[in-house]
């Protein structure tokens, strides 16, 4: 079974990835899937009727906000990074976890690399498929790098700006 | 001014220990370059033609005393002994090793000093107005918002990869000395009618090879709303903002598509959903604002005796004052406008001995406050009109004494191709040719305000979009050529030139613009600068003059 | 003719390759006649050094008064030092500098062999 990189309860680790990615042309297997945006609604409903887990591959152009209704059924939103120039999935991240209250795993996919770890981290994502072939040490130890920050966000850090004021 | 404390100081301490690792997995090759370009681009590190460049961030182009002479020590121990400042109000060493770097910006951060994000798809250095604080026509001390945004912007986790680079400016004043129209975003310090504070927000203004006037997006901006405001454009801007075609990519083309009351429309819809959980509370606001808090200034005779001896006795001294000295907020005090375009000299540039003797004039007549202009002049804002003479005596023995601030010979230049990787054509030597031109400072000073702004690319780092005399560095038929527009502002009346004609070669540039110089004198009327008598003529009398000889 | 150009990794100082070794000195590079495939073979080569140099690309020359330089303002600059200060490679002086600061015939603003071939 391949592997990913989790962060559960603030600590990184290595899972083994239940999860097999269907392309849209390819055939659905049994177990839990994740699919694309076009499949999840086309087929989405009895895909989550069928008894399994279901995670759902968003492209940087594609709107989160598309699953609003469907998230507390969902297990994991793949955000995709085309590139990793392409920061449309920090939004996303973003808007899933402080606006919609997504409370799944949010993974970063694509072009994930580990000096982008402290962003993703601070944008709620959970869960990385780099691609620089990182381990879970490099995603620590990259995420620990700053010990302040300066502005809200996902993952509840305390911004300087209210650090300051205790 | 701000003074960093321990959060500030181990940010830079942490950023910099980062930037140490990656430039150690660069060398051992852990890093490719393409993952490592955007890496030392986001700490201000470029490639260009001869060696690295490395751009030094003057948050709102303030800096104290001790800071100048860092740059000045890091001019003479890593480059070749000088440092250019820019049209953003930083400072770039053109000669660095990579290998230096991590060293160089650990030396930075121990005056409270950065690289970060000078460059790459980010929020970059925040301009502010450089008479901040001394000019008595501001509402507001627009750096008390430079600085809160300096810290909302530093490593911002949502706003690191945008699709383009993007620049903020902000001004409290009626005249706009940051150029706000042409930045991504401009914001305008406004009172309201009951007294409240706030901000005219303009978005979608730039450069580059579409210039674009910002647009008036909210008339007001209640103070305390700025920064779920700012996250609302920018959240706008990073979702729809264009991906595929990096000349498309900055928010002036996005504004322009969607049309500026579209983006106003969505910019509202999602500053509703952000809330005010992002906004700065008030009790950090005070803190920043204590900083900047004024200074203890004499109470001083409006009329200092010393100064006007001065003037009297030494023309050159009274020549100095009549261009270089602008009005200071209390009486007896003056801001002192230091010209780093001495005729002759490559604009913007700066020795570290000059770097020197401006920090020591600071200390000893000047408060500890320096600041940058984004025409590349340096700024001592509180200077005592009794101390003026000795002021100018001391830069006229460091060589940075020219009176010429506004003048034909201020002229804005990119480094061009003498340096730049992107460049098609050079800019220092045409603003050196073009300078000469105005050597005779009684001829510039007949002509008066006139604002010339050149640039090697189609970038326009050198702003030749909004000059009064525009020039663009052109590769024609495999030749430097260059484009000239005319009637550009980037000041509050702010406008894009108009192209005069076909493109001129490298060496009749000067001439021409002498002749549109000569033109503009044979044309204006009483009190007109160049720009009010363009406005009025019309590029014809301009045209007709520089192309008569080429058919 | 061309040249083989890139800038250092380390420090990011402009090289020009002579014989599987970089060199700072233009004088000192190999010159490849127009169709010797052995500049696009040194080109590969250098390519493949991405822990010596950035970016190498080959060049065009051109010939004046018996000496090759390089055909772009660009690449002049580079082999050169930048024209508004005296305190690029030129300050080494010397007869080559000199042939090379009074050759003439410059023209193309990029000397880039690859990107002008792509047009």
């Amino acid at each position: 079974m391949p592997t990913y990189i989790r962060l559960r309860g603030g600590v990184f680790g290595l899972a083994e990835d239940g999860f097999t990615t269907v392309a849209d042309d390819e055939v659905l297997p049994p177990g839990d899937v994740i699919v694309s945006l076009t499949r999840f609604q086309a087929d989405g409903e009895r895909l989550l009727s069928e008894g399994r887990q279901v995670g759902v591959r968003i492209a940087s152009d594609e709107a989160v906000e598309a699953l609003a209704y469907d998230l507390p059924q969902i297990a994991v939103v793949a955000l995709e990074y085309p590139k990793f120039r392409d920061g449309r999935a920090f939004t996303s991240a973003r808007v899933l976890r402080e606006r919609l209250g997504f409370k799944g795993e949010v993974r970063a996919v694509g072009d994930v690399l580990r000096t982008q770890a402290g962003f993703m981290v601070r944008c709620g994502f959970d869960a990385f498929e780099p691609a620089d072939g990182s381990s879970v040490e490099d995603w620590d130890r990259a995420t620990r790098r700053f010990r302040h920050v300066y502005q809200r966000a996902a993952d509840g850090r305390v911004p300087a700006f209210e650090a300051r004021g205790v | 001014m701000y003074r960093y404390d321990t959060i500030d100081r181990e940010m830079l301490a942490d950023r910099s220990a980062e930037f140490r690792e990656q430039v150690e997995r660069r060398l051992a090759g852990d890093l490719a370059e393409d993952q490592f370009k955007p890496l030392r681009l986001m700490n201000g590190l470029y490639l260009q033609l001869h060696a690295y460049m490395l751009r030094v961030a003057i948050p709102y182009g303030a800096l104290n005393p001790t800071q100048l002479r860092k740059l000045a020590w890091i001019g003479r121990t890593y480059d070749k002994g000088y440092g250019h400042f820019t049209t953003r109000q930083n400072l770039q060493f053109h000669w660095i090793k990579l290998a230096d770097t991590p060293d160089i910006l650990d030396h930075l951060a121990s005056v409270d000093m950065h690289a970060i994000q000078t460059s790459g798809n980010c929020i970059r250095n925040i301009t502010a107005d450089p008479y901040a604080g001394a000019t008595a026509e501001e509402i507001d001390d627009p750096r008390v918002w430079a600085e809160a945004m300096r810290q909302w912007s530093t490593l911002h986790p949502e706003f690191s990869f945008l699709p383009r680079k993007f620049k903020i400016a902000i001004t409290a004043a009626p005249k706009d000395r940051t150029a706000a129209k042409v930045h991504d975003i401009g914001l305008v310090v406004r009172r309201a009618r009951d007294g409240q504070l706030g901000f005219e927000v303009m978005v979608g203004g730039g450069m580059g090879r579409t210039p674009y006037i910002g647009s008036t997006i909210r008339e007001f901006l209640p103070a305390n709303r700025l920064f779920s405001y700012l996250e609302a454009i920018l959240r706008v801007y990073n979702r729809h903002g264009r991906r595929d075609n990096s000349y498309k990519a900055r928010i002036k083309i996005l504004v322009a598509a969607l049309g500026a009351e579209e983006f106003a429309r969505q910019v509202e819809a999602e500053w509703e959903k952000v809330g005010a959980s992002v906004d700065l509370p008030d009790t950090e606001l005070a803190r920043i604002r204590g900083a900047f808090a004024p200074m203890s200034f004499e109470t001083l005779p409006a009329v200092s005796e010393a100064h006007e001896a001065a003037k009297a006795s030494d023309p050159a001294y009274a020549r100095f004052v009549r261009n270089n000295v602008k009005p200071h907020k209390k009486a007896g005090y003056g801001i002192v406008e230091i010209s780093l375009k001495t005729v002759g000299e490559t604009p913007g540039d700066a020795t570290a001995e000059q770097m020197e003797a401006v920090a020591d004039l600071a200390e000893r007549y000047g408060q500890d406050d320096i600041r940058v202009t984004h025409e590349q002049n340096l700024v001592l804002p509180h200077v005592r009109l009794d101390d003026l003479p000795s002021v100018h005596a001391a830069l006229r023995a460091a060589g940075l004494a020219s009176a010429n601030i506004n003048l034909a010979s201020d002229i804005i230049a990119c480094p061009g191709l003498d340096y730049c990787a992107l460049a098609n054509a050079r800019s220092i030597s045409v603003a050196q040719h073009i300078a000469q031109k105005f050597a005779d400072p009684d001829r510039a000073e007949r002509v008066g305000e006139l604002k010339i702004k050149i640039s090697g690319c189609i970038n326009a780092c050198g702003h030749h979009h909004v000059g009064h005399i525009g020039i663009l560095g052109v590769d024609k038929k495999g030749e430097e050529f260059y484009q000239l527009t005319l009637g550009g502002s980037g000041a509050e009346d702010a406008a894009v030139g108009q192209a005069l004609g076909p493109a001129l070669p490298y060496d009749r540039v000067a001439d021409a613009v002498d002749t549109l110089v000569e033109t503009y004198l044979r044309e204006r009327h009483d009190g007109e600068r160049f720009l009010d008598t363009f406005r009025r003529t019309g590029v014809a009398p301009f045209k007709e003059a520089v192309y008569a000889d080429v058919h | 003719m061309k040249a083989l150009t890139a800038n250092r990794l380390t420090d990011g100082e402009v090289v020009f390759w002579r014989q599987g070794q970089w060199v700072e000195r233009f004088a000192e590079a190999d010159l490849f006649a127009g169709d010797d495939p052995a500049g696009e073979a040194a080109e590969g080569r250098a390519k493949t050094q991405v822990l010596v140099v950035v970016e190498p690309y080959l060049i065009d020359l051109v010939e004046s008064e018996g000496l090759w330089a390089p055909l772009s303002y660009r690449e002049r600059i580079r082999a050169l030092g930048p024209t508004n200060l005296n305190h690029g490679k030129q300050t080494e002086g010397g007869a080559a500098i000199a042939a090379l600061k009074h050759a003439h015939g410059a023209s193309r603003s990029t000397g880039r062999v690859d990107l002008i071939r792509r047009k």
